[in-house]
C-alpha cells in the first residue's frame, strides 16, 4: 500500500503506528523513562521519542497531553533530510527511522515536522536527531522491537493507554492518533 | 560517579545568597534521602538544639537513587531539618513527599538541596539544570499554593501550560517545572505549615512549611533536561515487569477524570477530575472525602491551598477528630465562652465556610486562629486543659503532640513513635496484617501460625523469631501480663521488631525512598503462601539502578547507622529516657479508641456509618473493623481481635529497657554508647556526644 496524496511523491505507508489515549493517561512518565532507557541506556525525558506533557495544576482533561511520532503517510521529515539519514525502512514495515551515522545534525527534519511539539527529538550531546522507531533498535532491551515486535512504551504503560496498530490512523487532526482505545480500533 | 546519582548536591545559603556544591560521594554510604539529609545536618548545623525557626536551621530536600526511574513507588523525597510542630521539643524531624519534584531535580543534575540561613526578603529559588537563581518572590508571597505555582510556571516557561518544546540553551524540554511551595500557613510561621507540590501532594508533618516561612522561602522550582545513568537497564525493566505482574493494579475508570500517580509508579492511588475537587488527593484526604460533614471534600482542598497540615486539622474539622467540636459542644469553646471562638463560625462546623474562615484566622493569627495555628497541644496548654484532656483522651495525641494516624492494637506504631520524634505514619507498618493494602481481606483469613512463620522469614537479619509478631497483652483484668512480658507486646521480641522496623524504614523507605504504600511488601495475593515481594523487591531495584550488590541485611545495617545519627541529634536536643512516654489515655481503655482500618468497601461520600458517640467528653468513638492479630496462647497461635487493647505502664517501661539494650544504648538514659556508635563508623558522633556530656554509659 502506498500513500496516494495528490502532488506528493508516493511513499509506502508505514505498517505500524502508536495510538494513545491522553484522557486516561495517569501521567507517570514511565513511557518516557523507558523510551530513553532502552534506546540510550540512561533515563532522560528530553530524549524520549514519546512525550507526555503535564501540568498538575490543571483540571482533567486539560492537564495531560501525549504526543508521539505519527509515522506520517506523507512524512515531511523524510523529504527534508538532505543526507538520506531519515528514511523509510522498507525492510522493517516501512517505518520512518533515522540512521544516526548519516545524520549531519542540520535539524531540517525537526523544522519540517508540521506538528507541535515536533516529533523529532534533538540530542544536544550527540548533535543528532532522534525519532520513534517503534523500538526497532533498542540496545538496552532484550525484547524484539519494531513493527513486528514489541514497543517499550506500550509494554510499560500501567494504564494501557499506548497501543500498537498496523492500521493507518486518520491523518487529519489528532483524533486518529489520540482517542479512546478499544480492541477494535487497535486491530 | 555511581549510577543512580548525579554526583552533586546543591547548597544554598539564603542569608548570603551564595550557592555551592557538595559532592554526593562523601555521603553516598547513607543511600540518599533521609540518610544523606541527617548526615549533612549533623555536619552543617553546629548548634542542634536551636528552634526550627532559627536562621541557623539547616534543611535538606533529598531524593534517593530511585528518583527519576520507573521504580514503582520510587520517586519520593525526604525533607529534614529542625521542625516546629513536635511538643514539647521542636525535634529534628522528617517528612516525605511524592509527585514529580524528586525526579525533576535529578534530571536537573542534583541529588538534593541544602538550605541554610534566612533571606532578607521573600524569595523563591529557580533551578533550571545547573543554573540556580534566587529570585524575588514579590507577587508570590501571600498567594495560595495553586496561584503561586501557576505564576512560577509562567515565569519559568514564559507560558501558561504546554504544547511546544521549550528551548533551554542548546537543550530543550516539553515539560513544565516541578515546584515545592508554601501557602499562607507556612508564610505566617504556622506550626501546621505544609510544603505543597501541585495541590494535593504535600509534605505535611513536622511543620517544615513554617521553617520555610521563617527563611522567607516561598518556593523552589526545578526544570531539568539531563540524564540519569542506569547501571543495568535490562535488569531494571525486568524487575519492573516482575513487580507489575505480581502487585500491579488494573486501570479503573474515574468518572469525568483520570487516575494519576507519582512519577515512575505503576500504581494509581490518586485521581484528577473535571471539577478540580480533591485534585491528586490521597491518604488522609480520604477521611475528608468520606466524612459525613457536608463539605469534607471542599474543606480538604481549602486546607491544601492555604498550606495547612490536614492531619492536625482533623482535630479541628473532622467528625472523628472532634477535639474543638467537643469543646464547643461542652460549652467550653464558643462565642463569649472561656475559649472565645471568634472569628471562626463554629456553628457552621464542617462547612466550607468554616474551613475557609479557619484557614484565614490561622494564617492571620486572628482570634482563636492564633491558638490553633500553634497546634492543638500548645493551644490546649494555653487554654489550661492539656493535662486533663490528655488523661481523658479527649485530646487524642499519644506522642510528641502528633495527631493519631495508626496505633493500637498495632503496638509497634506507638512504640516506634515514642522512640522517634513524630508519629511515624508508615502505613504498611500499622501492623503486618492490618497494614497491607494488597488484598487484605484474604490475609484476614490467613491462619495465625502461617502468618507469623511467613513474616518471621522476612525480617532479615532477625529471622525465625515468630514472637516478634505476637500481640499478647495484659487484658483488662491483668490476667495475661506474664505472657505479654515474655513473648507479647512488652517482650524483647517486640523490641527487636521495632528496632528492625526503625532500621528498615530509615534506609529503604526514607533514604532509598520506596513508597510506604508498597514497601515492605509483606503479602502477594498471587503468590504461593501469599508471601510478598520483600525482601527481594528492595535490593533488586536498588542494585539494578546503582550497579551495587547490596544485600538486604546490609541495607538494614545502613538504616541502623542513620537511626543512630538521628538519635544522637535528638540527644543533643535534650532527649532522655524519661521523656519517652505515651499520653496517659494510652494506659486506660481510652487507649484503644481509634479508627482502625475497615476492610469493607468504602461508603459513598456522606454515607459512612458513624458509631454512636456515647461519651461526648471522652475520646472519639471506635469504628468497627479492627483486624485480628496473631496471639500465642497455650502453645499455639490464634487470630484474636484486639480492638480494646491498651497499655500497662510497667510493661512499657520493661519494653523500653529491652529496646534500648537491643539498640546498644544506655538503658538508664536512652543515649547511644561509644561502642555502638563506633561499630557503625560514627566515631565523630560519639566524640560530640561525649563533649556534650551525653554519651551513654557502657554496661
Amino acid at each position: 500500500m502506498v500513500n496516494k496524496s495528490p502532488g506528493v511523491k508516493a511513499l509506502p505507508l508505514a505498517e505500524g503506528y502508536l495510538l494513545v489515549d491522553s484522557k486516561k493517561c495517569q501521567g507517570c512518565l514511565s513511557c518516557m523513562m523507558v523510551c530513553s532507557m532502552v534506546h540510550e541506556g540512561s533515563i532522560c525525558l528530553s530524549l524520549s521519542r514519546i512525550q507526555v506533557m503535564q501540568n498538575i495544576l490543571k483540571k482533567w482533561p486539560e492537564d495531560i497531553k501525549i504526543v508521539q511520532c505519527r509515522q506520517c503517510a506523507n512524512p515531511l521529515c523524510v523529504k527534508a533530510c538532505p543526507t538520506g539519514a531519515l528514511y523509510v525502512d522498507t525492510a522493517n514495515g516501512n517505518i520512518r527511522v533515522i540512521d544516526e551515522a548519516k545524520c549531519n545534525g542540520c535539524k531540517k527534519c525537526i523544522t519540517a515536522c508540521p506538528f507541535l511539539p515536533q516529533r523529532i527529538v534533538w540530542n544536544p550531546e550527540t548533535g543528532k536527531a532522534l525519532k520513534c522507531d517503534l523500538c526497532l533498535n533498542t540496545p538496552y532491551w532484550k525484547e524484539k522491537g519494531g513493527p513486528s515486535g514489541k514497543q517499550a512504551c506500550v509494554e510499560i504503560c500501567p494504564q494501557q493507554v499506548i497501543k500498537f496498530t498496523r492500521k493507518a490512523p486518520k491523518q487529519q487532526g489528532d483524533g486518529g492518533y489520540d482517542l479512546e482505545l478499544s480492541e477494535e480500533i487497535v486491530k | 560517579m555511581t549510577a543512580g546519582y548525579t554526583g552533586k548536591i546543591l547548597r544554598i545559603n539564603l542569608t548570603h545568597g551564595s550557592k555551592s556544591i557538595i559532592d554526593t560521594e562523601q555521603y553516598e554510604e547513607f543511600g540518599g534521602g533521609h540518610g544523606i539529609g541527617s548526615a549533612i545536618f549533623w555536619d552543617l548545623c553546629q548548634d542542634k538544639a536551636i528552634s526550627g525557626y532559627d536562621p541557623r536551621n539547616v534543611i535538606t530536600i533529598m531524593p534517593g537513587p530511585n528518583a527519576g526511574t520507573c521504580i514503582p513507588g520510587g520517586n519520593r523525597m525526604e525533607l529534614c531539618g529542625v521542625g516546629t510542630f513536635a511538643y514539647p521539643v521542636e525535634w529534628f524531624t522528617r517528612s516525605n513527599i511524592g509527585g514529580f519534584f524528586s525526579s525533576m531535580l535529578k534530571f536537573a543534575g542534583w541529588d538534593g538541596i541544602v538550605i541554610e540561613g534566612k533571606a532578607s526578603k521573600p524569595v523563591w529559588i529557580n533551578i533550571i539544570d545547573d543554573k540556580v537563581i534566587i529570585e524575588d518572590a514579590t507577587g508570590l508571597w501571600g498567594q495560595l499554593v495553586n496561584t503561586a505555582q501557576a505564576e512560577i510556571w509562567r515565569r519559568v516557561t514564559g507560558r501558561d501550560s504546554f504544547g511546544e518544546w521549550l528551548p533551554l540553551g542548546d537543550k530543550q524540554t516539553t515539560q513544565g517545572p516541578s515546584i515545592l511551595c508554601i501557602g499562607p500557613g507556612g508564610e505566617n510561621l504556622s506550626r501546621l505549615g505544609t510544603i505543597q507540590s501541585g495541590i494535593g501532594v504535600s509534605s505535611s508533618e513536622g511543620g517544615l512549611g513554617g521553617v520555610w516561612g521563617s527563611k522567607n522561602l516561598k518556593a523552589i522550582s526545578v526544570l531539568g533536561t539531563g540524564s540519569i545513568k542506569i547501571a543495568d537497564p535490562v535488569a531494571l525493566i525486568a524487575t519492573r515487569n516482575w513487580a507489575n505482574a505480581l502487585i500491579g493494579q488494573k486501570p479503573a475508570p474515574v468518572p469525568n477524570g483520570r487516575q494519576v500517580s507519582c512519577a515512575g509508579c505503576f500504581w494509581k492511588c490518586k485521581s484528577r477530575t473535571q471539577s478540580g475537587a480533591y485534585q491528586d488527593g490521597m491518604c488522609l484526604r480520604g477521611f475528608y472525602l468520606t466524612d459525613p460533614l457536608p463539605d469534607g471534600r471542599t474543606a480538604s482542598d481549602i486546607y491544601s491551598l492555604y498550606g495547612f497540615n490536614m492531619n492536625e486539622l482533623a482535630g479541628v474539622s473532622l467528625t472523628d477528630g472532634v477535639y474543638v467540636d467537643k469543646l464547643y459542644k461542652m460549652g467550653v469553646l464558643g462565642p463569649g465562652k472561656p475559649i472565645d471562638s471568634s472569628p471562626v463560625p463554629f456553628e457552621k462546623f464542617g462547612s466550607a465556610e468554616y474551613a475557609e474562615s479557619l484557614c484565614k484566622a490561622m494564617a492571620n493569627r486572628e482570634g482563636i486562629g492564633a491558638d490553633l495555628t500553634e497546634g492543638l497541644m500548645r493551644a490546649s496548654a494555653k487554654w489550661g486543659r492539656l493535662e486533663q484532656d490528655l488523661a481523658s483522651g479527649l485530646l487524642h495525641k499519644a506522642h510528641w503532640g502528633y495527631s493519631w494516624h495508626w496505633s493500637l492494637p498495632n503496638v509497634e506504631q506507638p512504640f516506634s513513635s515514642m522512640v522517634s520524634e513524630r508519629e511515624i505514619v508508615e502505613h504498611i507498618f500499622t501492623s503486618p496484617r492490618n497494614g497491607s493494602i494488597l488484598g487484605s481481606p484474604e490475609f484476614m483469613k490467613m491462619p495465625a501460625e502461617k502468618l507469623v512463620d511467613m513474616l518471621s522469614k522476612k525480617v532479615i537479619p532477625y529471622t525465625n523469631d515468630p514472637f516478634m509478631f505476637d500481640y499478647n497483652w495484659q487484658e483488662p483484668d491483668g490476667s495475661n501480663m506474664k505472657q505479654a512480658l515474655e513473648t507479647g507486646i512488652y517482650s524483647e521480641h517486640k523490641a527487636k521488631f521495632v528496632a528492625w522496623h526503625r532500621h528498615y524504614s530509615r534506609f529503604y523507605i526514607q533514604s532509598v525512598l520506596y513508597c510506604d504504600y508498597i514497601c515492605p511488601c509483606w503479602f502477594d495475593p498471587q503468590a504461593e503462601n501469599w508471601s510478598g515481594l520483600t525482601p527481594e523487591f528492595e535490593t533488586r531495584f536498588f542494585n539494578a539502578v546503582t550497579g551495587k550488590n547490596l544485600s538486604f541485611a546490609e541495607g538494614i545495617e545502613k538504616g541502623r547507622k542513620i537511626w543512630n545519627t538521628d538519635r544522637a541529634i535528638w540527644v543533643l536536643q535534650g532527649r532522655h529516657r524519661n521523656m519517652e512516654n505515651l499520653a496517659p489515655f494510652m494506659f486506660t481503655p481510652a487507649g484503644s479508641s481509634v479508627k482502625t482500618i475497615d476492610f469493607r468497601p468504602p461508603p459513598a461520600p456522606g454515607q459512612i456509618e458513624s458509631p454512636a458517640d456515647d461519651n461526648p467528653e471522652g475520646p472519639p468513638p471506635l469504628l468497627p473493623g479492627a483486624a485480628p492479630q496473631a496471639v500465642y496462647k497455650n502453645g499455639q497461635w490464634a487470630s484474636v481481635a484486639q480492638a480494646n487493647m491498651y497499655l500497662d505502664k510497667a510493661g512499657v517501661e520493661q519494653w523500653k529497657t529491652h529496646y534500648y539494650k537491643f539498640e546498644g544504648w544506655d538503658v538508664e538514659t536512652g543515649w547511644p554508647t561509644r561502642n555502638t556508635l563506633e561499630e557503625l563508623g560514627l566515631r565523630k558522633v560519639a566524640d560530640t556526644l561525649q563533649k556534650a556530656g551525653k554519651l551513654g554509659k557502657a554496661k
